[in-house]
């Protein structure tokens, strides 16, 4: 499959075009003239698609209380407040949440990046039967429906008294995060290569110690990303921890939905703060992530 | 599988002193399995036992608030056939198709302007990929108040400029809820396509594109003759896995409309989910998740024979 | 190690799953029958722990709003202070409480006492978790009726925390500017009132609900266009009168005289607003509207209006509507008990509470306190709406929730035009009589 064979770095950065030879430059000038233009409007149409919401995110999340009850409302804010950024700080159960999806994101990426370095460097370094279904198995089962495994998981959890505990949302989490992982690593390990296993082999290491300390550091950048991708997939999940969590595991995404939605559903500037602080890590996570990006999303990486 | 060679039979050639003595040292096809213990463990726990006991519910009446089941054979089915299912299809299939389409376009448009090497092509495509980081929830949030019947800038922006006169209520109607939730949905993942798309458009050398134009190539010759055959494997790929996704898709309709108004909205993992936690009439929710299940694997089906045939 | 050697037969790995492999695979899902045959198949966890602690949980939709957290909060603390203990507070939005509170409920996860609608009482305690409170409920002094708003199948599971109805709440100052000078007694009457109250400039006549959350107000209109909606068992949703009702709604949805869109919520944040002529809400609305209410003096203006009625003489309809505090069996429940009975009883709890939020008490001796006899609004609230209120129709069923939704379903197909009154009510009735057999 090109999508998750191709080795996660081979993809990089869109590459500036060589300028073209200046005799052809001459004589096509309209031309580039031309679809240099059509690139612009392009560029400036979507982006206002694009950039418009999160400007009046921000500037909402900015303006007093009041304001947001203005029809119709003032396009650029007369008057600006941190207020609803101070009531999240203060907020003591926004912030019980935040240090929820903190550990529940980080224990996932974690686990899953273990368990799918092993998974993942078995399928790059080995053949044997079987491994390609299994590979497909688990390409596709993240894309088995969520609400469906989700009306078991929550029976077994209850079964097993887990219902409420990192533990479910940990396990629930990798069922996502897992499949995106093992194709990622898989596609990393795929760039090592087979003569540096077989010098270390030579040199009379193990295969569980080639695989530590020597593949596992080469790698190590390609599982940091997959553990960042893990983790934003884990942040940004609701449905699972909507059902799964109480109040004391909570994540914010269906947390802000329970503080939010119903009573507070009028306090738009909050909620507009809220957002943009839950955005922040994961921003900031995507900034570093921009290299692998090409490769991750192409295992599937990300569901949008 | 017809190609693995069997690796039992490949020689162990590094293996020195230690080949052929097998209480000490495993074969490599061991090991492989070895390493794939933990994760499939995990993946039988999650994914693939979830997956089957809940189609299995789907042949029993079961109350999820009270203990004890019995088996119906296929009344569930029966009832789902007979009920809400052909409109869940209808509105998941439109959800779908425009949630994909629509961010195809626009990522497609994008990719072409930015692949045309602007100045700042790279600033605008990480600029471009923040709705799409951004947690799902959050952009229900946002679009929600953007929708806002009664206080809403959409609205406001439109009477504004004298577009329409009255407010209108975006989430509230059938046809235009419809509408708001696919929108958020595009705005939501046309950075994705960029993405995808700008990689695939990489992969097309300039040198092809330059020696159309030099013979009188017009643009539209041009992307037709040129572009297009070489991006077409990864927007085949690309359309296919956001239909999928789209498919199943949860958080911006959950958020936005619940389903509603009326169920204009109500699509497969709305339905199932609401059925089960709300309902908690689980052989329904599985019933109906079965079906989903099975056109669900149809497209996956779909999309790893796909994947396969790019390889090549 | 041949990895080099294996990874050289690799362009060799393609497609496709020979009958073995997918045997193997089916083998796999068998596996996974056979497990999910014998698979957990309902909820049979039992609330261990010790019922003497001292500590428990407390949940309420209360803890989510913003004008009665601090008071219930007060309320709590004041119980921590005073007993050495320690309550664990959950708060779910009101429109979540009742899924949220069955899933945890279910899952084990809540202990103590929780905050009921009366309407939930009969599904939350068909589960089987809560304690028989009959022997404290005697100690609290409550009203008849009260006590019997937490009775199912005749055991006090709840002790009455308030007793209400939910009524039409009018903007007087609105009305005035209007030119209306008596309250509507009438669907005619109220119908010119909302035509008047929308020549003026930005404001909603009647800001009814029209999400489904809150649909079931739709309820007691039926009734008083003469649907009984269930009698014995046999439903009637779907018969002429529940037509007609519908069919009015939708008149005034199509007249711009109700708002698209809105719950309970955005009602009180209209109406709040000082833009609202007529709105729906329990007792409890005059406090949570108060609270984010943007002119000061919007408290005076809000007066309870009796239902209008069919005809000049009917009895005017409403729905019941009230809270009440069940204990959940075991870790802590004596405790949470206590609890509930001085939350729900205790002179001076109860008055403080009703003085900051407009929530009358449920004992004799709350009602007889000077401070609540001579609030007008309360009293007034009593004599014109929660005199004729009665209990919703499908309270007693497990499905309740479930009932109401489908029946909010059909009346939103019809508001939006998806469906003719006649068809929706009909499929609406259907479907409720399948549930109620369920």
């Amino acid at each position: 499959m090109t999508t998750a064979e191709a080795p996660v770095q081979t993809v990089e950065e869109p590459v500036r075009p060589t300028p073209p030879p200046a005799a052809r430059k001459l004589r096509r000038r309209p031309d580039r003239i031309r679809s240099s233009i059509a690139a612009w409007t392009a560029v400036a149409v979507i982006g206002l698609f694009g950039m418009l919401p999160m400007y009046w995110m921000l500037v909402t999340a900015l303006s007093p209380k009041g304001q947001a009850f203005q029809f119709p409302p003032k396009f650029i804010p007369t008057e600006i407040t941190f207020e609803h950024f101070r009531t999240f700080a203060e907020n003591e159960q926004l912030f019980d949440y935040m240090v929820n999806s903190v550990i529940v994101a980080l224990i996932t990426a974690a686990l899953s990046v273990i368990v799918s370095t092993y998974m993942g460097y078995s399928f790059s370094k080995f053949r044997y039967r079987g491994r390609k279904s299994l590979m497909n198995f688990v390409l596709a089962s993240q894309m088995f429906p969520q609400a469906l495994l989700l009306i078991t998981l929550y029976a077994v959890f209850r079964q097993f008294g887990l219902l409420g505990t990192y533990t479910a949302l940990v396990l629930s989490f990798t069922t996502f995060t897992m499949p995106l992982c093992v194709w990622m690593l898989k596609g990393i390990f795929d760039t090592v290569p087979d003569a540096l296993l077989e010098a270390a082999a030579i040199d009379g290491a193990s295969r569980w110690r080639t695989l530590h300390t020597i593949v596992a550091p080469l790698a190590a950048p390609g599982m940091i990303a997959a553990g960042l991708f893990a983790f934003v997939r884990g942040w940004n999940d609701f449905i699972f921890a909507l059902t799964l969590a109480n109040k004391d595991t909570m994540t914010l995404p269906p947390g802000l939905v329970n503080t939010y939605i119903g009573e507070f559903q009028t306090s738009w500037p909050a909620l507009m703060a809220a957002s943009l602080i839950v955005s922040v890590p994961v921003v900031a996570a995507f900034m570093f992530l921009q290299r692998y990006l090409v490769g991750g999303l192409t295992a599937g990486a990300v569901k949008s | 599988m017809t190609t693995a060679p069997p690796i039992a039979k490949s020689p162990d050639a590094t293996g020195g002193p230690s080949r052929g003595t097998r209480g000490r040292r495993m074969s490599n096809g061991m090991f492989a399995f070895l390493l794939t213990v933990p994760g499939l463990a995990l993946f039988g726990a999650i994914v693939l036992y979830p997956l089957i006991a809940s189609l299995v519910t789907g042949f029993f009446e079961q109350d999820l608030r009270f203990p004890g089941r019995s088996w119906v054979g296929f009344d569930n089915y029966a009832d789902v056939f007979a009920g809400d299912f052909a409109a869940i299809l209808e509105h998941t299939l439109v959800f779908t198709v425009g949630a994909t389409a629509a961010p195809f376009l626009i990522g497609l448009a994008l990719a072409l302007a930015l692949n045309t090497g602007m100045k700042g092509s790279g600033f605008f495509r990480g600029l471009f990929l923040f709705p799409w980081v951004i947690p799902g929830v959050v952009v229900s949030f946002l679009w929600m108040w953007i929708f806002n019947a009664n206080y809403g800038v959409l609205n406001g922006a439109l009477i504004k400029t004298g577009l329409i006169e009255e407010s209108i209520s975006w989430l509230g109607e059938p046809g235009t809820a419809m509408l708001a939730v696919i929108i958020t949905k595009t705005w939501a993942s046309f950075p994705w396509m960029m993405v995808m798309l700008l990689a695939g458009l990489q992969t097309v050398p300039r040198e092809l594109h330059e020696a159309a134009a030099v013979d009188g190539a017009g643009a539209v010759r041009r992307f037709f003759a040129v572009t297009w055959p070489g991006i077409r494997g990864v927007a085949a790929i690309a359309l296919l896995l956001e239909f999928i996704w789209n498919f199943q898709h949860f958080d911006t309709i959950y958020v936005l409309t619940g389903g509603g108004p009326a169920g204009a909205t109500e699509t497969f993992a709305v339905a199932v989910y609401q059925d089960a936690f709300k309902g908690f009439d689980l052989g329904h929710a599985t019933a109906l998740g079965g079906l989903w299940m099975l056109l669900l694997l149809v497209l996956v089906g779909v999309y790893l024979k796909l994947s396969e045939r790019e390889t090549k | 190690m041949s990895a080099s050697r294996t990874t050289g037969a690799r362009l060799s790995g393609a497609a496709g799953m020979n009958r073995r492999d997918a045997l193997r695979l089916f083998g796999l899902g068998a596996l996974g029958v056979a497990a999910a045959a014998c698979a957990p198949s309902g909820g049979s966890t039992s609330n261990g722990g010790d019922t003497k602690a001292k500590n428990f949980g407390f949940s309420s939709w209360s803890l989510n709003e913003e004008a009665s957290k601090p008071e219930v909060q007060k309320i709590i603390s004041a119980w921590e202070s005073s007993h050495k203990s320690k309550i664990t507070t959950t708060a779910f939005p009101y429109n979540e409480y009742l899924q949220q509170l069955t899933l945890k409920l279910n899952g084990g996860e809540i202990q103590g006492a929780v905050h009921l609608d009366i309407a939930w009482l009969a599904a939350i305690a068909q589960m089987g978790k809560l304690k028989d409170l009959g022997k404290v409920a005697g100690k609290g002094g409550y009203t008849d009726v009260s006590l019997k708003s937490g009775q199912y199948d005749g055991v006090q599971y709840g002790l009455p925390w308030t007793t209400g109805s939910i009524g039409l709440i009018g903007n007087q100052k609105l009305l005035t500017e209007a030119g209306i000078k008596q309250h509507p007694t009438t669907i005619a009457e109220f119908e010119d009132a909302l035509r008047a109250l929308k020549e003026l400039k930005g404001v909603t006549p009647y800001a009814a609900a029209t999400k489904v959350a809150q649909l079931k107000d739709i309820f007691p209109w039926m009734q008083t266009f003469g649907c009984t909606i269930l009698d014995g068992d046999k439903v009637t949703i779907g018969d002429d009168a529940s037509v007609d009702a519908v069919e009015w709604y939708k008149k005034l949805h199509d007249e711009k005289l109700i708002a698209k869109d809105v719950d309970r919520f955005d009602a009180r944040a209209l109406f709040g607003q000082g833009t609202v002529g007529f709105y729906d809400d329990a007792v409890i609305g005059k406090g949570a509207t108060l609270a984010t209410a943007k002119e000061k003096g919007l408290a005076e203006q809000m007066v309870p209006v009796p239902r209008p009625v069919l005809k000049s003489g009917d009895q005017p309809r409403a729905l019941l509507w009230g809270g009440v505090i069940a204990v959940v069996e075991g870790e802590g429940s004596d405790a949470a008990t206590d609890f509930a009975l001085h939350t729900t009883s205790d002179q001076a709890t109860t008055v403080e509470y009703f003085s900051k939020l407009a929530l009358p008490p449920t004992t004799t001796k709350g009602l007889a306190d000077p401070k609540v006899a001579a609030d007008t609004f309360t009293t007034d609230w009593t004599e014109k709406i929660t005199k004729t209120a009665t209990p919703g129709p499908f309270w007693a069923y497990a499905k309740n929730a479930q009932i109401e939704e489908a029946v909010a379903k059909q009346v939103q197909a019809v508001l939006v035009g998806q469906a003719s009154g006649k068809d929706a009510m009909k499929k609406a009735g259907e479907e409720v009589s399948a549930l109620i057999k369920g």
